[in-house]
């Protein structure tokens, strides 16, 4: 890696714990994903975020959330299970 | 004693297959896990010791630990449709904890927190029958600042020191890798080379060679949970890995290995 290229697993800093805390309840809370999924504004109030999160957050901005400190397999794995559970895919489980 | 020591892909599209997912690679990886299930079996094992790496599942950032061991009558998880309980055989993990905190191994333990996928997937799939408790031993892998890979290959070290001094038959299984990227730019680009070289280096027996990698390296190669492997490699000292399967999707290295003991 050359100097001064970023981890792709970066430290989560403190300015972003209200976002990585949204991404987590998205991914691994079934009830706040819903409620999300019924009214972003509402559910993103419930966590207090900044407004300029709420709108990344709200678009589906990637770049921007890591840009302002998300966690990368955060905003992965709450985008699939958003995408997973609005236009459902089908599996095969084994 | 130490019994068996694995280390086998947990990728979730083995388990849950979206139509992306070449379906005879998901196959041929099952097919693997089927032999290390055999082993299992043929080895007698009394338990299985799983190191795995949790995806900010168990936990979040209320508390980061490097190393933890789960300690307590059961464990259990869920992940999309899956339901999932073991129970943990209760004595050897509270041997691990005490011994390794003995050992100079400062070792967060839980009696509570949820089972990661990374667990389940490999035990889905290779659990003998009849069904074995497990312990889990979880090493933090995403949130920065991970442990190093020699500290993962120290502790393995005395993991398996200990292990060697338990009169039940343990197996060793390491959970992850190898190269993926989620939820970056090189998704679909993993480094399938790295991973073919690091398998030869292990197959001839130089697993140490892990523990003087960087994190930094570990991250550039997509393989931030090969520290469960150089868990299980510290425990196996010079062992060489009998590969069972090599198998790159369109964006993750599945591999299943064993250690011959």
């Amino acid at each position: 890696m050359s100097a001064g290229e970023p981890l792709h697993y970066r430290f989560p800093p403190a300015s972003a714990y209200r976002l990585n805390r949204c991404l987590f309840a998205l991914k691994s809370d079934d009830g706040f994903r819903a409620r999300f999924l019924k009214d972003a504004g509402a559910a993103i109030r419930e966590i207090g975020l900044a407004a300029a999160d709420a709108a990344a957050l709200v678009q589906g901005d990637r770049d921007t959330l890591l840009a302002r400190g998300a966690h990368p397999y955060l905003v992965f794995m709450a985008d699939l299970r958003l995408r997973m559970e609005r236009e459902p895919v089908t599996f095969e489980y084994f | 004693m130490l019994v068996g020591a694995f280390a086998c892909a947990h990728t979730p599209q083995l388990l849950a297959r979206p139509g992306t997912e070449d379906r005879d690679l998901v196959l041929r990886v099952h097919a693997a896990f089927a032999r290390v299930k055999r082993r299992l079996e043929a080895l007698r094992a009394d338990a299985i010791a799983i190191v795995a790496g949790d995806h900010v599942e168990a936990f979040f950032l209320d508390a980061v630990p490097a190393l933890a061991v789960y300690v307590g009558a059961e464990c259990a998880g869920t992940f999309g449709q899956y339901r999932y309980r073991f129970p943990i055989h209760e004595p050897l993990a509270r041997s691990i904890v005490e011994q390794g905190v003995e050992r100079g191994f400062d070792l967060c333990y839980t009696q509570s927190a949820p089972l990661d996928y990374a667990f389940y997937v490999p035990l889905y799939f290779t659990m003998p029958e009849p069904s074995l408790p497990i312990v889990p031993l979880h090493v933090n892998v995403y949130l920065p600042p991970q442990p190093t890979p020699r500290r993962c290959y120290e502790w393995g070290g005395a993991l398996g020191a200990i292990l060697q001094g338990r009169s039940e038959r343990v197996v060793l299984m390491a959970s992850g890798g190898m190269s993926h990227f989620p939820g970056t730019d090189r998704y679909a680009s993993p480094e399938f080379e790295y991973d073919r070289r690091l398998l030869d280096t292990l197959r001839a027996g130089r697993g140490r060679e892990l523990a003087a990698v960087t994190g930094e390296e570990l991250d550039k190669m997509g393989n931030i949970e090969l520290r469960t492997w150089a868990v299980v490699l510290g425990a196996v000292g010079d062992a060489k890995a009998d590969v069972y399967c090599y198998e790159p999707s369109w964006h993750h290295g599945n591999a299943v290995v064993e250690w011959a003991l």
